[in-house]
């Protein structure tokens, strides 16, 4: 079995002020293909930084990280990000949003169109084809930045944190729609998040990462059957497995509590 | 706990109406009254004025009223020189502005987004930038003569340094985000410059070139001044060799509205231009 992402010993740091940050410390994991898997940690631990690696936006400073055995050096058109925030093209509507890859990547007017509509309802936003993005509710911008990534058949699909900014209604709804559309691409997808639930919820794989620098603590197989809904969450797995992360991040939080009060 | 704060806030928002219907009608007799005094404002400066000048308080040949600064305009119009002059004066802004904006953009794009570009003009032009464009009058008399050309070089230079200082921060303050995205869909270099860059900085870029459409009247000045043939300004002191005073004023009022115009009208076009902001 070939895998889709290798993260090979990898090292992050940042050059601040006060000298060399480490953000991520010798980190390894290798996702396969098709594989859904969380980066679950709180905020600050290099999960982001984790993915941006992947997505080629950081270089680690020692190490390695590989997609299809290449290493990456730049962002591509074969990883789809979604950010925290929509990051949509404001001067450009819905669809031009949308047909903005298969367009800079050669698709003719035409293609990109077809392209961006059928994605457009995919994530049911057909009477908003032509809405400017800022006209949109988050969680709408949110479905549009996905299907902005999607629009060029990526293989793999980065998401960090994507549903942090919005409110919890509209999170559940969103987590939802996303398992359903996976469910019909075969991508492979890292998401990052700090919410227990939502990581329990969508993955395949639970990757749990301490803070300051960033290491792996634990990595989980969820192993709940598919395709899950939000009612999941009462499964008596799910709440043995939630209550399994909660201990371990609360314990790793109370000792960093103590290192830094020593 | 979820259900249970969401319908707070509405709740809130209900008990206030009555005593806001009594603030809102004070509100609006006193904007009412500011609306009739704003409009009132203009004649009543002017009627001040002819008053002063026609009671000798002040030097009426220095000081004309603005009866006979009228009178001035009328035959300025009526011998056909204020449309030569008006014509002239703005052929040398809009040269110059339209030139200066288009270096000072593309320009901008490169040194704010290309460290070379950035490195090689960046400390040529922190010095050029400060030397006021009417410093260079006497130089452009030199270079050019009389000719067209170098009031439209004055113009162009007050504006470019301007337009191309807001381009350049205005694409070093592009949301990182925005970059990313289009990395990540495989935008290619070029089209990454000159659309998503460009673009994401163009409500910065807007705020630079409404400033320069003031400087462009204030170099028209010097330009004119740097010996011309025509224009609002050559009439200006033609007028005061004359002592035309009634002229004068009028070519100062002529001036100050065709660039209040001007920025009022670009303004406008801007926020068409950059609608999404």
């Amino acid at each position: 079995m070939s895998a889709a992402i290798e993260v090979d010993d990898v090292t992050i740091a940042f050059d601040t002020a006060k000298g060399l940050l480490l953000a991520v410390d010798r980190v390894s994991f290798q996702v396969r293909r098709g594989e859904f898997v969380c980066l679950l940690g709180p905020s600050g631990c290099g999960k982001s930084t984790l993915l941006n690696a992947i997505a080629g936006f950081e270089r680690p400073y020692a190490g390695h990280v590989r997609v299809g055995g290449a290493e990456v050096t730049a962002p591509g058109p074969d990883r789809g990000v979604v950010f925290q925030q929509p990051n949509l093209f404001p001067w450009k509507s819905v669809r031009a949003n949308i047909a903005h890859g298969p367009r800079v990547r050669g698709a003719s007017r035409a293609e990109a169109g077809a392209i961006a509509d059928r994605l457009i309802a995919t994530v049911g936003l057909t009477r908003f084809a032509d809405a400017s993005p800022h006209t949109l509710s988050g969680g709408m911008q949110q479905r549009v930045a996905i299907a902005r990534a999607l629009a060029n058949e990526p293989e793999i699909l980065l998401m960090d944190e994507p549903f942090g900014a919005l409110d919890a209604q509209t999170r559940a709804i969103m987590q939802e729609n996303l398992l359903q559309l996976w469910s019909s691409i075969s991508a492979t997808v890292v998401f990052v998040t700090h919410d227990i639930e939502e990581a329990i919820l969508l993955a395949d794989r639970v990757i749990v990462m301490t803070a300051g620098p960033g290491r792996i603590l634990e990595t989980l197989e969820v192993g709940l059957e598919r395709p899950r809904a939000v009612e999941a969450s009462a499964d008596p797995r799910f709440v043995a497995l939630k209550r399994h992360c909660f201990e371990l991040i609360r314990r790793e939080s109370a000792q960093a509590f103590e290192k830094s009060a020593a | 706990m979820r259900a249970l704060t969401q319908p707070v806030p509405a709740d809130i928002a209900e008990p206030r109406p009555a005593p806001a219907v009594k603030r809102r009608s004070r509100g609006a007799l006193a904007r009412r009254i500011n609306i009739a005094v704003s409009v009132a404002s203009l004649p009543l400066f002017v009627l001040a004025w002819e008053l002063v000048a026609r009671a000798h308080i002040v030097n009426a040949v220095l000081f004309p009223p603005p009866t006979v600064v009228a009178q001035a305009m009328a035959d300025w119009v009526r011998s056909g020189d204020f449309t030569a002059d008006l014509l002239a004066s703005c052929a040398r802004v809009v040269a110059g502005f339209v030139l200066g904006s288009v270096c000072g953009v593309i320009v901008g794009v490169l040194t704010g987004r290309i460290g070379f570009f950035a490195a090689l003009f960046g400390p040529v032009f922190q010095l050029m930038r400060p030397i006021p464009p009417v410093a260079f009058v006497p130089i452009v008399i030199l270079w050019f003569g009389l000719a067209e050309t170098g009031k439209v070089f004055l113009v162009f230079w007050g504006v470019f340094f301007t337009v191309w200082l807001s381009t350049h921060l205005g694409v070093q303050k592009v949301d990182r985000g925005l970059i990313r995205a289009a990395q990540m869909l495989g935008t290619p270099r070029r089209r990454m410059l000159w659309e998503i860059v460009l673009l994401g900085a163009a409500p910065t870029i807007v705020i630079g070139l409404r400033t320069a459409v003031s400087i462009s009247f204030y170099t028209l000045v010097a330009a004119e001044l740097a010996g011309a043939f025509s224009g609002l300004f050559y009439r200006i002191e033609i007028a005061q060799q004359n002592m035309e005073t009634g002229q004068v004023f009028g070519g100062l009022l002529v001036l100050g509205l065709l660039s209040l115009l001007a920025d009022r009208g670009f303004a406008a076009l801007a926020r068409r231009l950059v609608w999404w902001r």
